[in-house]
This record gives C-alpha cells, sequence and structure tokens, in this order.
C-alpha cells in the first residue's frame, strides 16, 4: 500500500534545557494515544517520563538521547525525535536536525531566549529546518509570552508572530485564544482532555483583535489572494490565513509562535494541530546526496517510494536483541528481506528485522517509505552511514563533527569490567562521532575523549548502567597541543657504522609554521642527494615525530617540514636510517622553531540576573578569562567571553554559590591560543609532575 | 612590526599630540553623518588606535549585538592591515582585543547611572579600565540634552575621552543642537561631484590638536581614513 507521503511529519523538539521538551513529548503521546498514564520528568511515582528512555536520563531529569518515536494525530503519521537541550551534546542535536523536515522550538516563558535556545537556533537555520515555537510553562510565577516574542526577534532574529493569546497567565492560565479563528479554547478534565470553544472572553476581545491585527498584516506578506481578502473587507477565511502562515513557514520567513503549559496540560493539542498545519511533509522538504560514482556530484533526492533506496543511519543505541540502527528513508522503500549497501564500508547487509519506535516499546513493521524514520536490527554500520539499493552509491553529505577538546584516562576496576568497558566503549564510539578513545601506550591508560565535562560524566555513568563496567576515572585533562612559530633549518646526520651492518643517513631543511592544515611534507631534494626510496621514510620519521612533541608531550600541528639536502651510503642507508635522521632533524629544528604550547579557548557565555553581573564577570576574569562583551537585557544580563578550557572546571559550582543558584552558562569550542609565556612553565611543569605520577 | 606600522599610518592619531606637542587632554568627541557613511567604522579606528597604544577601550553599542560589533573591528583591522600575512594579523588581533571590551544596551536602558555603575564594577575589581569610551547607536533626535550634559559631567569627572556616533538627515551639522558639549566634532561627507568620495571634515576641535577645516579621505569600500 502507497503511503499518502502528504500526511506524515518528521518533527524534532528541540531547546534550551529544562524547558520542559520531554513534559511536551509526554503530553503529546499521551494525547495520541500511545500511553494511557502521565508520568512527570521527576516525578513522584518514579516511573519519569516515556521519552527518557535510559535510566540516568531519568535520574537526573534530563534527556540525554534523542529517542525517535512515532504517533498519529488525526490521520498523519508524526515522528517525533526528543533532542537533548545540553551543549555538551550538540552533535546529538545536529545529527537529529539533519533527518528532520520541521521543528518545534521550546522556550520558557520565564526563562526566555536562553543562550543554548540560540546554538539551537543556529544549528536549525544551517540545516534549513522550518519551525514553530511553543512558549512552555505559561503557568509559571513571572510567565510572560510577550516578552519571550520580542526575544525571539532580537535574539534569534526570527520573524515570530504569535498564533495566540493566553486567557488568563501563571496560575490562573486555563487556555488560549486561537487568533485564526477567533475563538477561545479551554483545556479541561484531568489531564485537559476535554477541548471546549467558546467566544472569546469580552476582557480579551480587544488584545485579540489587535493581534490578528498583527497575524494578517504578517501572512499577507505570502499571499497575495489573502491580501486581497483583507482588503476588500469583511470575514478573511481561515484556510486562507492558514496556508499563507504555512507558506512563510516552510520558506523560512515566518514563525508561528504558540503558547501553553505542557505540565498543566493546556495548548499541547493545538500544537499537534499547528504541527499538521504548518511544518512541512517530507516531500515538500529538498534533501541533497553526493553521488560517489559521479565524483561527489549533488543530487537532489526524489521522495519517489519506487525510486533506488537511499537511507541515512542517524542514530544507534545498543538494546536487548543487539544494535538498533535508528534510519530515516529520503527515496526508495525500505522492506523486509531486502538487501541493501553500506555506502562507507561496502558491505552488503540484509535487513531483518523493521520497526517502528515509541521510546522503548516498538511495532513490527514491514515496509518503510521516503520520509520514514524507522529502526533496524542488527546491522553493523555506525552513525552517519548511508544506505542504499545495489543500483547506485550515495552518500547524505556529511555532517560537521567537531573536535574533542576535553579527555581523561580511564580504568576498570578488574578484568570482568575490562571486557565490559571495550563493549561500551566500541558501541559508544559508533554511536556519538564526537566521543572518541584510545590507549595511551607508554602509560597503558585508555583515554576517553569529548566535549566537555558532563558529556564524559554521562558515558562513564553509561558504561556502569548499560554495561555494568565501573570504571575509575582520572581527572580530567585539557587536550594542549604544540606547534612552531618560525622558521628553522635543521641538517641532521644519523650514523652508526661500528660493528655489525651500518645505518647511515642526512637530513637537510626547515620546517616552519603552517597556516591551515596540520602537517605538510614538501620534497625540494634535487640530484639524488638523498635516493627516491627514502624519501617516503623521511616523512614517516617526521610524522612520528609529530605525534609527541619535545615541548610537553602533546601532539604537534601546523608544521610544515622542507627537505632540500642530505646524504646517503651506498651499503649503509636504510628505510630506519632515514627514519631515525628525520627524528633528529626534526629534534634539532624543533627547538630552534620557537615551539608553544597551544590550549583550547572556550566560548563561555554566562547568562544571569543583572545584580550579579560584577560578581560574574571577577570570576570570569580570575580564570584568564577575556570579556569580549556584555549585553543587558531587563534585569538580565549576558556576558560574552573566551576563557581557557584548563580554567573551566568546577565553574558550574562556583558560578552557583557566587551567584545563589540564578545564573548558568554554556561552553563551546572556540579555537587553540598560545599558554601565555608567564605560565607556560608552570603549566609543562604540572603536567611533568602529573605523568611522573603515573 | 605590524603593530608599529598600523599605529604610524592611522592618520586618525592626529587627535593625539596637541599642537603643542603634549599628549592631547581627554575628550568629548563626536562623529556625524548621514546614514551609511562610516561613523561606526570612524569609532573603531580611533578605539583601534587607542588598543594599539595598549589603552583601554569600552566600546558601548545602543541596540547592535556583540558579534555584529565585534566584526567590525575584524573587518577594519583586516582592512588597515592589507599586505600582512594572516598570522601576523591574527597575533596583533589576539594581543589588543584585550584591550576592547563590547557592552550592549537597549536605547531604552541607556544612562549615566547604569554606565557608571557597570564601569566602578569592573575599575574597582580590576577588570579592565578603560581611557576611552566609544558610544555607538545612540538616537540622537530622541534623547534629551540631560543625557549628554550627564556624560558631559561624567567625562570631566573620570577624565576620559568619549567619542559619539549620531546620524544626521540634512547636509548641516546644525540639525544637532548639542554641538557646544562635545570639543570635537567630525563629519563625513560625500564628494559633491558624486564620484563615491567620501571625506571626514573636522567641523571643531578646542583641543588644538586638529586645525579645523582639516579634511582627511575615507576609502568608501572599506571605510577605513587614508589621510
Amino acid at each position: 500500500m502507497k503511503r499518502d507521503l502528504e500526511k506524515v511529519r518528521n518533527i524534532g523538539i528541540s531547546a534550551h534545557i529544562d524547558s520542559g521538551k520531554t513534559t511536551l513529548t509526554e503530553r503529546i503521546l499521551f494525547y495520541t494515544d500511545k500511553i494511557h498514564a502521565i508520568h512527570e520528568v521527576r516525578g513522584k511515582d518514579g516511573v519519569g517520563a516515556t521519552m527518557d528512555s535510559m535510566e540516568l536520563e531519568k535520574e537526573r531529569g534530563i534527556t540525554i538521547q534523542s529517542a525517535a518515536t512515532y504517533c498519529n494525530w488525526d490521520g498523519y503519521d508524526v515522528n517525533i525525535i526528543d533532542t537533548p537541550g545540553h551543549v555538551d551534546f550538540t552533535i546529538e542535536v545536529e545529527r537529529a536536525l539533519r533527518v528532520l523536515d520541521g521543528a518545534v522550538l521550546i522556550l520558557c516563558s520565564v526563562g526566555g531566549v536562553q543562550s543554548q535556545s540560540i546554538t539551537v537556533n543556529r544549528q536549525m537555520t544551517r540545516y534549513k529546518v522550518p519551525r514553530i515555537v511553543f512558549i512552555n510553562k505559561c503557568d509559571r510565577t513571572g510567565a510572560n509570552p510577550d516578552r519571550v516574542t520580542g526575544q525571539i526577534r532580537e535574539k534569534l532574529k526570527l520573524n515570530a508572530v504569535p498564533m495566540q493569546i493566553p486567557i488568563g497567565l501563571e496560575g490562573d492560565l486555563v487556555g488560549v485564544v486561537d487568533l485564526v479563528k477567533m475563538r477561545a479554547i479551554y483545556y479541561e478534565g484531568d489531564n485537559g482532555e476535554i477541548i471546549r470553544e467558546d467566544d472569546i472572553p469580552v476582557e480579551l476581545q480587544a488584545q485579540a483583535d489587535e493581534k490578528r491585527e498583527e497575524l494578517l498584516d504578517a501572512a499577507s506578506m505570502f499571499s497575495d489572494d489573502l491580501m486581497e481578502s483583507i482588503l476588500d473587507g469583511g470575514d478573511v477565511p481561515t484556510d486562507l490565513i492558514m496556508s499563507a502562515v504555512r507558506r512563510g513557514t516552510l520558506a523560512l520567513e515566518m514563525v508561528p509562535v504558540f503558547i501553553g503549559s505542557a505540565y498543566k496540560n493546556k495548548g499541547v493539542q493545538a500544537l499537534l494541530d499547528s504541527v499538521i498545519s504548518y511544518l512541512p511533509a517530507p516531500k515538500e522538504i529538498e534533501n541533497i546526496a553526493l553521488d560517489l560514482n559521479n565524483n561527489e556530484e549533488e543530487k537532489v533526492l526524489s521522495n519517489d517510494p519506487d525510486a533506488p533506496l537511499v537511507c541515512l543511519a542517524f542514530k544507534l543505541e545498543d538494546g536487548r536483541y543487539g544494535q538498533l540502527t535508528y534510519v530515516r528513508t529520503y527515496q526508495g522503500t525500505l522492506q523486509k528481506g531486502d538487501v541493501i549497501i553500506n555506502n562507507r564500508t561496502g558491505k552488503k547487509v540484509k535487513i531483518g528485522r523493521l520497526v517502528r519506535m515509541h521510546s522503548n516499546e516498538m511495532e513490527e513493521i514491514d515496509v518503510a517509505g521516503p520520509g520514514d524514520i524507522v529502526a533496524l536490527f542488527g546491522v553493523d554500520c555506525a552513525s552517519g552511514d548511508t544506505f542504499t539499493s545495489a543500483d547506485i552509491c550515495m552518500s547524505m553529505s556529511s555532517m560537521h563533527v567537531p573536535a574533542p577538546v576535553i579527555s581523561l584516562a580511564i580504568k576498570p576496576v578488574d578484568n570482568k569490567t575490562s571486557d565490559n568497558m571495550s563493549k561500551a566503549l566500541n558501541r559508544f564510539t559508533k554511536e556519538d562521532p564526537t566521543f572518541r578513545t584510545f590507549v595511551d601506550h607508554e602509560t597503558g591508560d585508555t583515554i576517553v575523549s569529548g566535549m566537555g565535562e558532563l558529556h564524559l560524566e554521562v558515558y562513564i555513568e553509561r558504561m556502569k548502567r548499560e554495561y555494568d563496567a565501573e570504571v575509575v576515572a582520572g581527572a580530567p585533562q585539557v587536550a594542549y597541543r604544540e606547534t612552531i612559530t618560525k622558521k628553522a633549518e635543521f641538517n641532521y646526520t644519523h650514523k652508526k657504522q661500528t660493528g655489525g651492518s651500518g645505518q647511515f643517513g642526512r637530513v637537510g631543511g626547515y620546517m616552519e609554521p603552517l597556516e591551515e592544515g596540520e602537517y605538510e611534507f614538501v620534497d625540494k631534494i634535487v640530484g639524488g642527494v638523498i635516493p627516491r626510496e627514502f624519501i617516503s621514510s623521511c616523512d614517516k620519521g617526521f610524522t612520528a615525530s609529530l605525534n609527541k612533541g619535545a615541548l610537553a608531550g602533546f601532539p604537534v600541528t601546523g608544521v610544515r617540514c622542507v627537505i632540500n639536502d642530505g646524504a646517503s651510503h651506498s651499503v649503509d642507508s636504510s628505510d630506519v636510517a632515514f627514519q631515525l635522521a628525520a627524528k633528529g632533524a626534526f629534534k634539532e629544528g624543533y627547538f630552534k622553531a620557537g615551539p608553544v604550547l597551544m590550549e583550547p579557548i572556550m566560548k563561555v557565555v554566562v547568562e544571569g540576573p543583572t545584580e550579579f553581573q560584577g560578581g560574574i564577570m571577577g570570576s570570569i576574569n580570575q580564570r584568564r578569562g577575556m570579556i569580549i562583551g556584555t549585553l543587558e537585557e531587563g534585569d538580565y544580563t549576558v556576558i560574552e567571553s573566551e576563557v581557557p578550557l584548563s580554567e573551566m572546571f568546577g565553574y558550574s559550582t562556583v558560578l552557583r554559590s557566587l551567584t545563589q543558584g540564578k545564573a548558568e552558562f554554556t561552553m563551546e569550542f572556540a579555537r587553540y591560543n598560545p599558554v601565555p609565556k608567564g605560565i607556560v612553565d608552570d603549566v609543562i611543569a604540572e603536567i611533568k609532575k602529573r605523568r611522573d605520577k603515573k | 612590526m605590524l603593530k608599529d606600522e598600523l599605529i604610524a599610518n592611522n592618520p586618525l592619531g592626529v587627535f593625539k599630540k596637541a599642537a603643542n606637542g603634549n599628549d592631547a587632554p581627554p575628550r568629548m568627541g563626536l562623529v556625524i553623518s548621514r546614514p551609511g557613511l562610516g561613523k561606526t567604522a570612524i569609532l573603531v579606528q580611533i578605539a583601534l588606535d587607542n588598543m594599539l597604544h595598549d589603552r583601554q577601550v569600552m566600546h558601548i553599542s545602543v541596540g547592535q549585538n556583540i558579534g555584529k560589533t565585534k566584526s567590525w573591528y575584524d573587518d577594519i583591522m583586516a582592512d588597515i592591515a592589507t599586505g600582512a600575512s594572516q598570522e601576523e594579523i591574527m597575533a596583533v588581533k589576539d594581543e589588543i582585543s584585550r584591550n576592547r571590551m563590547i557592552m550592549t544596551f537597549n536605547a531604552a536602558t541607556f544612562n549615566r547611572p547604569k554606565l557608571e555603575e557597570r564601569l566602578n564594577d569592573l575599575i574597582q575589581q580590576d577588570i579592565f579600565k578603560p581611557v576611552c569610551l566609544v558610544i555607538d547607536g545612540l538616537d540622537f533626535a530622541k534623547i534629551d540634552r540631560r543625557l549628554l550634559e550627564d556624560m558631559r559631567d561624567m567625562q570631566r569627572a573620570s577624565k576620559l575621552s568619549i567619542w559619539f556616533s549620531a546620524v544626521i538627515h540634512r547636509e548641516t551639522p546644525g540639525e544637532i543642537a548639542d554641538l557646544d558639549l562635545f570639543d570635537t566634532v567630525l563629519s563625513l561627507d560625500p564628494d559633491d561631484q558624486g564620484d563615491g568620495k567620501i571625506f571626514l571634515n573636522t567641523i571643531k576641535d578646542s583641543t588644538g590638536c586638529v586645525e579645523e577645516g582639516k579634511i582627511m579621505r575615507l576609502d568608501p569600500t572599506s571605510m577605513v581614513v587614508w589621510g
């Protein structure tokens, strides 16, 4: 049976931490009959919300992994991806956005647009995701949807247009006025499931008229018919307004704003209606893949169920039955029993079971068409792999993956744990490209690295809970790097010609800073002073030297090594001899080339009440931070700064006590900068001391 | 060294020395022009000149966000350092950006007590000690004289230099009624011939650094002062 693609919506629910994403999703599942009881995120019943499927998430009351779930509203298939709100899990958010067609951006009616919302909004813009806004928590003291709408316009630079006004606010919130239909909607019953429509309360009529004017003004920009109808006077047809708003939203030029309180069961059904009305169906979005057979030429995918299959594995989970792979199909049909190709590995994969996920429960299906988000069982792949049918070779465009900035050593508590830890690490690195692991050959420690303290903490917790692998974690370490600052020459002879077979090689040339890239090798040897077969040995020798800089033992980046002179011996020169000569040459040149230690600098944005501005700035200053600027908005101040990562450990505790818990901060990698001269010796001494201890 | 070159080549450096050779006194300055001729660019160049001399500057932006203000500095820096390597520019930028702090206000919330409170916060904690403030984006048509008088008092009391920008809608600076409160007034004027040239005219300078009527030229593409 062919599905009507018009009746599919793939949406993400995305926002700042603690603005109520999980609660909203929970309510959506309740109203769409997917669950039969509502459990709160931090509820007293101890069950937790359905979307927070990992125990850890339930315990902390935050969403870590985006669980995909399916529901049906008014005859439409809706796939929902619940996305994490903390900046440390940004890769999850970005990956989710890649496969979505539209998104609901949730904002708190009190907190408004906070820094993480800005990041998420930027990501949505990058992936051209049409969005609608839901201003949640209108039942909270201090709720002010108008202020938040102003912030959306100002801070997110979006053309926000209110579609509703609240009936009552804070504790008195009972419903909303729908500005399209000009009717009051009340949510009644224990769980807000009884919807009652009524006339607009008299005291709100004037405000409703004024806001409707604004809505018509904004919507008429996208429809000549609507404009004409408004100019003609009389009643403006509802469907004309809705289609104009839809057009503006899909063109990313308008963002309809809805309000409510998921926790108090107000406004959720109207939001679901708006997802159907204003967010795009899969075929309204253009998706592009790279044709690997045709020099990576960009190709627009067709959304045709009969076209060759293209689907993207965007998320992996390890369940009781093995690996569960979430895929989004873009074109073609995925059918149980089909053989498809993983275009990264070239391997054939047979589809065993195909399921539609509802958080932890699943529904077996036989076929998935374009636009579907489903899960496959037992498919070995990594996150971000593209699967196609055998007759084409395409890849969805690569995703932007930031480099990890923090690492720590982990040790299993016993041998049994060691196996489980390896399994866990193997799984996590496949699931999350920003989480990496390797073994330090000198200390034998297993090192994990990622995007922040919380990022690594969560994985360590997950090892314990999901794999029964308890590990001892060392103190977090900053991923320092080394580089050179000036050109320096080298001329090194490696000579060992006493007894047995000898070794001889001389390498001359220079090294210089490389503006872009990590390493470059340039061969300017003329006249064969270094024989052809040993040129690559020199390259190998230099590459090996890059792993561990002579300054403090950190990887060396940004170096160009040029060889232009040398000497060889007809018998004693060998691959090894030239590798050793190049290593010696590198060492000789390195210290003359002004080596410096580089540290990751983070962009830190702190938001808090203005009264704490002085204290917050002081705390940044104490951490070698540079304040880029401050932004005052009413009683709130946003302070943008750049702070070395090494100074940021434990900052959340400091900030909490400094501001009575009223301020919060986000942190993301900005760039590498040299460690200031005044403290570089101390830093190196500290690093060496730590290594010696091991 | 790039930093020294940039200092030496900056035509706006003339405002640092009085005709008698002494350092110029702190001043209240104003740059006026019709919209889009480069007022912000002039303020940024005045700020950059201070920053290159290792003097701290507070850039107060009314109604513009931090990112946009910061990019003004990046763009002007790239334009005045044409010919230098990317590496050299980055090194100077890293060094001098510590001498700048951007503070953004809503038009409605900007006033002297608030600004003074913020400044004192920074100075007392030894976080930042500006010698120059540039205040960009204040709508002179909407503010009353009291605010400017307040700022004048503050400038005298704190011995800071404060530079403002103001939009005029006609060719004549007479549109701004409060010119008497300023020591220096510069005006950006397009060339009468309509060939895209822009001039920076010194309308008034009571600090004795520049003769009234002195004209500098602006590159209309980069908005950098040529001299």
